[in-house]
């Protein structure tokens, strides 16, 4: 009974997902009716060559990067929660959205100083940014994890990096000119729109790549739920575990952060919805279970936040927060769930 | 009955850079198959260093330590681990697991990397739940478990993982008296009918007494005594774990006892009796002297000094107080 409700909850998430997509790709400022958008899909033929237009270089995109950006962190959040075995841990806990937006503020910020100013920066050079910034923070952070032994130290190093390297841009934010400003806050606002099909197949193969180690782990994660000694005594590294993760987050949310900026809540919450709606701590489930459920809630925050009917769109990164916080205190208010953690 | 755990000649501690701090020196001990032997000690006496030196955690400086046919520290995770299984004193349990998958968890060093159970590993998950008695609540969420519950499903749990020895650091210290020998009695039978070496740290003198096949005794500047429980009570070592100048084990009762000076008082009446009142007395520090003979009767039960009838400890406490002094 137990796994046939699991699967039942399986394939509503993966049907909910489907319909989330197409609206997703329906609604804009440009409604497109489904079933145009349907046979346009399906046939290659398109009533307006401006749907055609619109559809694959732009929406089609786009609700990619939403599902692959809601795999990535949702699955970034769950493996820092239980290898931190702290229900407040996040993708970013190690600091990689700081280590990001530290990249893209010395590309934006810093040209003042460094004469690149007013350069036309492309999405291509924050990206790359981003991922520089990411992955030297987080090189420092590998640092001093190969030298701690244990997991709450690696945190609070992790914070305090986070900590030091936001002082840090808040500096350079100080100095920077009112555009440069601008440009830079509209960054940290998340979007996951304006990125081309290169770009897309980039974030797929990252994905790929920092998802595939997770499921080779499965096993350990299990273990882990019982703590470090127990995992040990089990027959698990914890050294070769830890790495694993840091490599594996650092790609999933170093890559979505360069690209879409810092998204916040979807990897914090959804591994708890996933915990809530599979009431299990089974990682065979709840990998699969929190990929399924960022995807539809990421789709489902931009849906809300294209402002369907309008010509403007809301920051994604306020979406998630205004849409996804009354969601997740609901839910755990009705049940007593730090203890089920 | 064999040997599957050795120490000879050990000295264990922790090196840090340059500085080696010796714990525990000298220490030879053996854990035999199908016996449930208890670790006794102080806080502090390094219990917890040679626990963690069987895990192969730590490296001996000196000595060796023996599982089977090498030491600890040089198997591979992996096979230590499907050797050896702990059940630790802390209960860090995630409260969405069942008891089920829990135990399934023992069985990680044998499975793939997705972590799914075989037919072989799901009848060692049932013959771990049988022998622990926790069969009815297999489908039970972690959460909704008493301590006593849980800390048996966490030796349902170390027995999955069919090991030859399974360690067990105070797994007791968290639970009820009936809840300690329930489980005290349990591993007893497990060594017994599954033929494992079960080694458990506890602080519970009387209880490892009762139920232990062997006694390990660790004190401070003292080597390792080990030997059957009535063997060490009736030549006297069990003392070992005491400081000697306050408190001595009493092998009439079983039971650690303060040492006192006399009460000087004569009492008379039946040995329980007596002892429970002197007890008492010695409990208070009564400085109560009387030249009369104490007689302590029974049905009902009555003291009586001279012509005087208490009908309880207390109200003898309290009269003796105002009248007799």
């Amino acid at each position: 009974m137990k796994t046939n409700q699991n699967a039942f909850f399986f394939i509503l998430a993966a049907v909910a997902l489907v319909f989330l997509f197409l609206i997703n790709l329906g609604l804009g400022s440009v409604s497109i009716p489904i079933d145009t958008l349907l046979s346009g899909l399906f046939t290659g033929e398109w009533e307006k060559s401006s749907h055609r237009e619109i559809i694959l270089n732009y929406r089609f995109p786009k609700s990619l990067v939403a599902v692959m950006a809601g795999i990535a962190l949702s699955l970034s959040g769950l493996q820092m929660q239980t290898f931190f075995r702290n229900p407040l841990a996040g993708p970013y806990v190690l600091g990689i959205s700081s280590g990001g937006g530290f990249g893209v503020a010395i590309l934006l910020l810093a040209g003042s100083f460094l004469g690149f100013s007013g350069m036309v920066i492309s999405s291509w050079a924050t990206a790359i940014a981003g991922i520089l910034g990411a992955v030297s923070v987080l090189a420092l952070v590998s640092l001093v994890a190969w030298r701690v032994r244990d997991s709450m130290t690696l945190l609070i190093v992790g914070i305090m990096f986070g900590a030091a390297v936001s002082a840090i841009i808040s500096v350079l934010a100080f100095f920077s000119e009112a555009e440069a400003l601008k440009l830079y806050t509209i960054w940290s606002m998340g979007s996951l729109g304006g990125l081309g099909w290169n770009q897309v197949g980039l974030l797929g193969l990252l994905l790929g790549i920092g998802a595939f180690p997770l499921l080779l782990a499965t096993r350990s994660f299990n273990a882990l739920l019982l703590g470090e000694t127990y995992a040990e005594s089990m027959g698990i590294n914890p050294v070769r575990l830890r790495w694993l993760v840091i490599i594996s987050t650092g790609i999933l949310a170093g890559s979505i952060t360069a690209f879409c900026g810092p998204i916040a809540f979807v990897g914090i919450a959804v591994p708890h919805l996933a915990r809530l709606v599979w009431k299990s701590a089974d990682h065979r489930i709840l990998f699969p279970g929190s990929a399924l459920l960022g995807a539809g809630l990421l789709l489902l925050c931009d849906t809300i936040g294209q402002l369907p009917g309008s010509a403007q769109t809301l920051p994604i990164n306020a979406v998630t927060s205004l849409v996804g916080a009354p969601v997740v205190i609901a839910l755990v208010l009705k049940r007593n769930f730090s203890k089920e953690f | 009955m064999d040997q599957v755990l050795t120490g000879k000649n050990l000295s264990l501690g922790y090196e840090k850079g340059q500085d080696r701090k010796v714990i525990l020196s000298d220490l030879n001990f053996q854990l035999y198959s199908g016996q449930l032997t208890c670790l006794l000690g102080p806080n502090g006496v390094g219990k917890s260093t040679l626990v963690k030196a069987i895990l192969g955690r730590i490296r001996p400086f000196e000595g060796e330590i023996k599982l089977l046919d090498k030491s600890p520290v040089d198997y591979p995770r992996e096979k230590l681990s499907k050797k050896l299984s702990v059940v630790l004193s802390e209960p860090i349990i995630p409260a969405q697991m069942t008891v089920e998958q829990l135990v399934g968890l023992g069985r990680t060093p044998y499975l793939k990397w997705s972590g799914t159970l075989s037919e072989l590993d799901r009848k060692y998950v049932n013959e771990a739940l049988a022998a622990t008695k926790m069969d009815f609540l297999r489908k039970e969420r972690l959460g909704e478990l008493s301590d006593g519950q849980r800390q048996k499903a966490m030796i349902a749990r170390a027995l999955a993982q069919d090991g030859k020895v399974v360690i067990l650091d105070e797994p007791t210290s968290h639970l009820d008296l009936v809840n300690r020998h329930e489980i005290m009695f349990l591993l007893q039978d497990i060594a017994k009918n599954q033929d494992k070496a079960i080694l458990v740290v506890t602080h519970d003198l009387d209880i490892a007494i009762e139920t232990a096949h062997q006694l390990w005794l660790m004190n401070c500047g003292s080597p390792l005594i080990a030997g059957l429980p009535e063997d060490l009570i009736l030549n006297a070592q069990i003392n070992e774990l005491l400081p000697k100048d306050r408190f001595f084990f009493d092998p009439k009762r079983g039971k650690v006892n303060l040492r006192s000076e006399d009460s000087g008082l004569e009492i008379q009446g039946s040995e329980d009796l007596v002892f429970w009142l002197e007890k008492a007395l010695k409990k208070r520090k009564s400085t109560f002297r009387t030249e009369e003979r104490i007689h302590v009767l029974e049905n009902p039960f009555r003291i009586q000094v001279g012509d005087r009838i208490y009908h309880s400890i207390a109200e003898f406490f309290e009269e003796s107080q105002t009248s007799l002094r």
